[in-house]
C-alpha cells in the first residue's frame, strides 16, 4: 500500500501548503525556459533550414553584377580557381500594371537557361511550373508577391520590361534562395503588394534587355575548401572591361545577410533573457527554501534524533526546489513549442522559406534546466547544511529572537519622522539586505521588461517621423533605366503634378580603407538637398562639402573612419575611376546605409556634366494619377518609389512583426513582478506572523496588519521602480544595438509613457499580489500564536 | 438593561458590590477535534469580574483557563452562554466589534511575551499608543515597570523578565479597563517573575485596572483579591482572600 516513503510523503504535503509560491517561482521559471525553448528552437530550425535550403538549392557561394559580358566569357569564368559551378543570367527591372493598384509596382526579373536545368539557385516551385522552353510570354512569380496578391498559375500580367510594354502569363509560383527575404534592393522591409521576382526564359528576357548572346548577372558555386576571396579576386579581374561591379560572398548577400542577422539576434535572446529569468527563479527558490528550513528547524532535530543521516535530510530539502523545476519545464515545453511554432508562422510570412519547422533544441534546454537547478541547489545549500549540521537537542530548541538594531536610515535621524510600523519595515529590510536586495532586483526586472516592447513602439514611430517626415520629404523616387543627361531630368521634372524636383546621381564603388572594403553606392545630391534632406543625429539639416564624402553613422562604424579621414572610392561605372577623398561628416539614418557626394563633384569625379540617375519629386497629391499614368508610359523610368506606400508598409509590417514579441514581453514582466512580490509576501508573512497575530490581538484591525506588511514590500517596489526603469534602457539600448545591421537599426527612444506603462506594471501586479497575501492576514491564527514561542 | 435572570451565579461575587466590568453566565466552549471527538474546554462557567480587582484563574493545564481568558479577551467566541461587557454583549459580537473592544478596553500580557523583534521597547510601546485615544506616552508606561533606562533597547537585549515588563507596559499604555496575563510567569524564574507580578500589582492599584492573572502555581494566588479555582472546565470554587499579599513577598 505505501509505495511512498515517509518523508516523500511530508514533502508532498508540505508542498501542498506552499502551492502559491510554488506556483510563482514555476511561473517564472517557466518564463525563462519557455524563452530559451522558443528561441533556441528557432535558432536550431532557422540554420537546419537554412542548410537544408541553401544546400538542396545550390544556392551560390558568390555573386556579381555586371554591365554586359560575352557569354562566351563563361568558360574562362568556370576555369578560375576555387569554381565549382559558374552561371550567368540576364537581370532586368519590371515595372507592373495591377489594376486597382494605386502605387507603382516593380520587380527584379531574372533569364532561366532553355536549354538545360538551372546550375545555381534552383527555384523551388509551390505551384504551377517553369515557363517552358521556347515560350515568350511565360513567367514565374516569386511567392510572396504572388500571395500578396492572389495570383495562380493562368493569371495574366502586364507591364514593362526596358520600356516595352508586354503581357505575360504566370505559370508558376517560385521560391529562390536568393529571396528569402524578398525586399527591393535597399530597403528594410518586404513589401510583397508593391515588389516582386519574377523569371522567364532566357532568349526572351535577354532580347527585351537588349543582351542578346551576353549575360548581365553572375552566380558561382565554390570548390570546397576553395579560398573565396581569390576567386573573388579572379572575378574581378575577368569582368573589369565588361563594367563588373564588385564581387561579394553570402556574408553581403542582402538576403542571406537578414537570415544571419535574425539567427544572430535569436541566438543573444536566446541565453540573455533565459539567464535572467532563470537567475531571479532560482532566487524566489532559495528564499523560499531558506525560510522552509527555519520554519522546520525542530522538524530536522527530530528526523535526525530518529536516525536520518544529515545527507538525507539535505536531500529531503533539495527535491522541493526540483518541483517547480519539473513543473516548469512542463509548463515551458507547452508555451514555449507553442510560441516557437507561433514565431514560425510568423517567419513564414516575412521569409520566403519552403520548409520551416519548429525543431526544439533539447540539448539547450537540458542545460538550462541544470543551470538553473545548480543555481537553486547553490542557494539553498547553506540553509540546509546549518539545519542539518545542528545536533538534534539544540535544533529542538526555539530560535533566539532575532536580532535587531536602528537602521541606517534612522541613525540620520529620519526615525523622529516615521511612526514605529515604518520603523519595523525599515529594519526587516535592513536585516536581511541580500534578500531585500534581490527581491528588489526581481521587481526592477519586471519594471525593466515592459520598457522594451514601449521602447520598440517608440523607436518606430520616431522612426517614421525621422524617415519619412524629416529627412525624406519627397512623395516619389523615379529612377531612370540608364543615366540621363540635363533633359533626362527636365523630362522627369515636367511630369504631370511635379510640384518640385531634385536630381541625384547614383553611382557604384568599392570604398577601401585599409585593408576594409566595401561595396555601395555614392549618391550625388545637391548641396542642400530640400526633398530628401540629410540629417545629423539632432536632426539639424546637413549640407555637401563641395569635396569629400558623407556617411551612414553605421558605415563609417564599420569601416572605422572619423570625419577627416581619408579613403580611396573606386568606381564601378563608365571609365572606373579610383580617386582618394576623404570622409568629411555623417548622416544620422535607420534604413540601410548610404554614401553621399555633392552632384557637381560627382560628376566631376567621373567627367560628366548634369548628368542624373533620376530624381526626388514632391507631387501634387491631387495629380497623383496623372503622375503614374505618364510614369508608366515614360520607358526610361525604371521604377517609381512611393514615399507613402513605404511607410504605410513599414507601419504595418513592423506592427505585424513586434505585436507577438510585444505581447510576449508584456506578459513575462505581469509574471515576474507578481511572482517576486508573491513570493516576498508569502516569506515576509511566515516571518512576521507571529508578530502580525500579535498585533491583531492588540487590537490592530485587518487593515492595519496588512499595511504593515505591504509597506515592507512596497518600499522594496517604490525602490525598485526607479532603477529598473533605468535598466530597461539598458536592457533596450542592448536589444537595440544586438538587433541593428546595415540593413535596420533602431534609435533607442523611449517616450514617458512607456516609462509610465512600465512602472504601472509593476505596481499593478504588485497590488494584485498584495491583495492575495493580505487575504491570508484574515485566516491568521491568533491563539496558536500565543500559546508558543516560535 | 440589566437582567439579574441571566446571573445565577450571581453569589459567586463573593463579598465584592459595585457594578462588574465582565458578567458571563454559562459559558461553554466545545472545540472540535477531527470529525469524532469534541473537547468541552468550558462546561457552563457563570463568573462576574469587578472594577479595579486583582483575580487570579488558577488551574491544571487543560482546566480550560486560558480558553476562559480568551474569551473574555474577545479572542475567541463561545460555544454557548452570553457575556456582556459592562452594557456591551460580546457574545455574538462581530470581528470588527471584537477588535475595537480588545483595541479600547483590554491589555494582553502573553507567556511568551510577544514583543516585536524589531522594535525597542519604547516602540513596542508606542505601537499601541499610537492607536489608543487616551494613552500614556511610552516613556510613562515603560516607568511605571522600572524600564525607564531600558527603553531604546531591542527585546533580543533583554532579559526574559525585562521583555514581559516591556508587555506589560504595552498592554497597559492605553489605559485599559481591562489588564489580561495569561501565565505571565511561566516562562521566568521566580525572581524575575516576581518583579513581573510587582509590575502588574503595581497597575492594578495605581490605575484602578481590572488585573485577571492566569497561572497554574498556586503560590500567586495569595496577591489576588479572589482567586478563581477551574477544573474540567467549571469553575470549581471562588475563594476571596482577606488580605492581598504584596508580590514581593511571594515565593515558589
Amino acid at each position: 500500500m505505501s509505495v511512498m516513503r515517509a518523508l516523500d510523503r511530508k514533502l508532498l504535503r508540505d508542498l501542498s501548503g506552499m502551492k502559491g509560491q510554488m506556483t510563482a517561482i514555476a511561473l517564472v521559471m517557466a518564463c525563462g525556459l519557455s524563452m530559451m525553448i522558443m528561441a533556441r528552437g528557432l535558432v536550431v530550425s532557422l540554420e537546419e533550414t537554412e542548410r537544408r535550403y541553401y544546400g538542396t538549392s545550390r544556392f551560390a557561394d558568390v555573386f556579381c553584377e555586371l554591365k554586359r559580358a560575352p557569354l562566351s566569357l563563361e568558360s574562362s569564368l568556370a576555369a578560375l580557381p576555387g569554381v565549382a559551378a559558374a552561371e550567368t543570367r540576364a537581370r532586368g527591372v519590371l515595372t507592373l500594371d495591377i489594376p486597382g493598384m494605386r502605387e507603382p509596382v516593380d520587380g527584379m526579373i531574372f533569364s532561366l537557361p532553355e536549354d538545360r536545368p538551372q546550375r545555381l539557385n534552383l527555384l523551388h516551385l509551390k505551384a504551377g511550373r517553369l515557363p517552358a522552353p521556347g515560350s515568350r510570354d511565360e513567367i514565374a512569380v516569386s511567392s510572396g508577391f504572388a500571395g500578396a496578391h492572389g495570383f495562380v498559375p493562368g493569371d495574366e500580367l502586364a507591364g514593362t520590361v526596358y520600356g516595352v510594354r508586354r503581357r505575360f502569363r504566370i505559370t508558376g509560383i517560385a521560391m529562390s534562395p536568393e529571396f528569402i527575404y524578398e525586399t527591393r534592393a535597399g530597403e528594410m522591409l518586404p513589401d510583397p503588394r508593391r515588389f516582386g521576382v519574377f523569371w522567364m526564359n532566357s532568349g526572351e528576357l535577354s532580347r527585351a534587355l537588349g543582351l542578346e548572346g551576353a549575360f548581365n548577372s553572375l552566380s558561382v558555386r565554390l570548390s570546397p575548401g576553395a579560398d573565396g576571396d581569390e576567386t573573388k579576386a579572379g572575378i574581378d579581374r575577368l569582368l573589369e572591361p565588361y563594367g563588373g561591379l564588385t564581387a561579394y560572398d553570402r556574408g553581403d548577400h542582402p538576403s542571406a545577410k537578414l537570415m544571419r542577422d535574425e539567427i544572430r539576434q535569436l541566438k543573444g535572446f536566446s541565453v540573455a533573457f533565459p539567464a535572467v529569468f532563470l537567475a531571479v527563479a532560482a532566487f524566489m527558490t532559495s528564499a523560499a527554501l531558506t525560510r522552509l528550513v527555519k520554519l522546520q528547524r525542530q522538524q530536522i532535530a527530530q528526523l535526525k534524533a530518529f536516525g536520518y543521516s544529515p545527507f538525507s535530510v539535505g536531500a529531503h530539502f533539495l527535491k522541493f526546489a526540483l518541483v517547480p523545476a519539473v513543473a516548469a519545464t512542463l509548463l515551458s515545453l507547452t508555451f514555449g513549442m507553442w510560441a516557437g511554432r507561433a514565431f514560425v508562422s510568423l517567419y513564414h510570412r516575412f521569409f520566403q522559406l519552403p520548409y520551416l519547422e519548429f525543431i526544439p533544441d533539447w540539448g539547450a534546454l537540458a542545460a538550462g534546466i541544470a543551470a538553473t537547478a545548480a543555481a537553486v541547489v547553490l542557494g539553498v545549500l547553506s540553509a540546509v547544511r546549518r539545519a542539518a549540521s545542528l545536533p538534534p537537542a539544540e535544533a529542538m530548541r526555539p530560535e533566539p529572537p532575532a536580532d535587531f538594531s536602528p537602521s541606517r536610515l534612522e541613525k540620520m535621524g529620519i526615525h523622529r519622522l516615521v511612526p514605529p510600523s515604518f520603523r519595523m519595515a525599515l529594519r526587516n529590510l535592513e536585516r536581511r539586505p541580500w534578500q531585500a536586495f534581490f527581491t528588489a532586483l526581481g521587481l526592477s526586472l519586471a519594471a525593466a521588461i515592459p520598457v522594451l516592447p514601449g521602447a520598440m513602439a517608440d523607436g518606430v514611430d520616431y522612426l517614421m517621423e525621422f524617415q519619412w517626415s524629416l529627412a525624406q520629404r519627397q512623395d516619389a523616387t523615379a529612377a531612370l533605366l540608364e543615366p540621363g543627361g540635363p533633359d533626362a531630368f527636365s523630362s522627369l521634372e515636367r511630369l504631370p503634378g511635379v510640384l518640385s524636383a531634385e536630381p541625384f546621381r547614383a553611382v557604384p564603388v568599392v570604398l577601401r580603407t585599409g585593408h576594409r572594403k566595401w561595396r555601395t553606392a555614392v549618391t550625388g545630391l545637391p548641396r542642400n538637398p530640400e526633398l530628401n534632406r540629410l540629417l545629423d543625429r539632432d536632426g539639424r539639416e546637413i549640407s555637401l562639402p563641395p569635396a569629400g564624402l558623407v556617411m551612414s553613422e553605421k558605415l563609417a562604424d564599420i569601416l572605422e573612419l572619423s570625419p577627416g579621414d581619408g579613403v580611396t572610392a573606386e568606381v564601378r561605372e563608365g571609365r572606373r575611376p579610383v580617386v582618394r577623398t576623404v570622409l568629411s561628416g555623417t548622416v544620422s539614418d535607420y534604413a540601410g546605409v548610404a554614401v553621399y557626394m555633392e552632384i557637381d563633384a560627382l560628376r566631376k569625379l567621373l567627367g560628366e556634366q548634369g548628368t542624373v540617375s533620376g530624381a526626388y519629386l514632391a507631387v501634387d497629391s491631387l495629380r497623383w494619377n496623372d503622375f503614374l499614368a505618364e510614369v508608366k508610359k515614360t520607358p526610361r523610368i525604371a521604377s517609381v518609389g512611393s514615399t507613402a506606400a513605404v511607410l504605410e508598409n513599414f507601419r504595418r509590417t513592423t506592427a505585424e512583426m513586434m505585436g507577438m514579441s510585444q505581447a510576449v514581453y508584456y506578459v513575462f514582466s505581469i509574471i515576474v513582478s507578481f511572482g517576486v512580490i508573491y513570493n516576498g509576501a508569502r516569506i515576509a508573512l511566515s516571518e512576521r506572523g507571529r508578530d502580525l497575530a500579535t498585533l491583531r490581538v492588540l487590537g490592530f484591525t485587518k487593515r492595519e496588519v496588512s499595511g504593515i506588511l505591504v509597506l515592507e514590500l512596497a518600499l522594496l517596489t517604490l525602490a525598485a521602480v526607479g532603477p529598473g526603469l533605468v535598466l530597461g534602457r539598458w536592457l533596450t539600448e542592448a536589444v537595440m544595438e544586438s538587433a541593428g545591421s546595415e540593413t535596420m537599426r533602431f534609435p533607442v527612444i523611449i517616450t514617458g509613457r512607456t516609462y509610465v506603462m512600465a512602472a504601472v506594471t509593476v505596481l499593478f501586479s504588485s497590488l494584485f499580489s498584495f491583495a492575495v497575501v493580505t487575504r491570508r492576514i484574515a485566516s491568521l491564527d491568533l491563539l496558536g500564536v500565543l500559546k508558543s514561542g516560535e | 438593561m440589566e437582567n439579574r435572570e441571566f446571573f445565577p451565579g450571581r453569589e459567586s461575587g463573593e463579598g465584592r458590590t459595585g457594578t462588574p466590568l465582565f458578567r458571563a453566565s454559562s459559558i461553554t466552549k466545545i472545540y472540535h477535534q477531527g470529525t469524532q471527538t469534541e473537547v468541552r474546554a468550558l462546561d457552563g462557567v457563570d463568573l462576574e469580574l469587578f472594577d479595579g480587582e486583582l483575580a487570579v484563574l488558577l488551574g491544571a493545564s487543560g482546566s480550560g483557563k486560558s480558553t476562559l481568558l480568551n474569551i473574555l479577551g474577545g479572542l475567541d467566541i463561545p460555544t454557548g452562554g452570553r457575556l456582556f461587557y459592562r452594557e456591551d454583549e460580546l457574545t455574538g459580537a462581530d470581528e470588527d466589534l471584537l477588535t475595537a473592544f480588545r483595541r479600547d478596553s483590554v491589555g494582553f500580557v502573553f507567556q511568551f511575551y510577544n514583543l516585536i523583534p524589531s522594535l525597542t521597547a519604547r516602540e513596542n510601546v508606542a505601537l499601541v499608543t499610537e492607536i489608543a485615544p487616551d494613552p500614556m506616552t511610552p516613556e510613562e508606561a515603560l516607568e511605571l515597570v522600572g524600564l525607564e533606562d531600558r527603553m531604546d533597547h531591542f527585546p533580543s537585549q533583554l532579559s526574559g523578565g525585562q521583555q514581559q515588563r516591556v508587555a506589560i507596559a504595552r498592554a497597559i499604555a492605553k489605559r485599559p479597563e481591562v489588564l489580561l496575563c495569561d501565565e505571565p510567569t511561566g516562562a521566568l524564574d521566580v525572581t524575575t517573575g516576581i518583579t513581573v507580578l510587582e509590575a502588574v500589582e503595581k497597575v492594578n492599584r495605581e490605575l484602578g485596572t481590572l488585573a485577571v492573572v492566569i497561572t497554574h502555581n498556586a503560590a500567586i494566588a495569595s496577591m489576588a483579591d479572589r482567586v478563581i479555582f477551574l477544573s474540567g472546565g467549571k469553575i470549581t470554587s471562588i475563594r476571596g482572600n482577606e488580605r492581598r499579599m504584596p508580590a514581593r513577598s511571594l515565593s515558589w
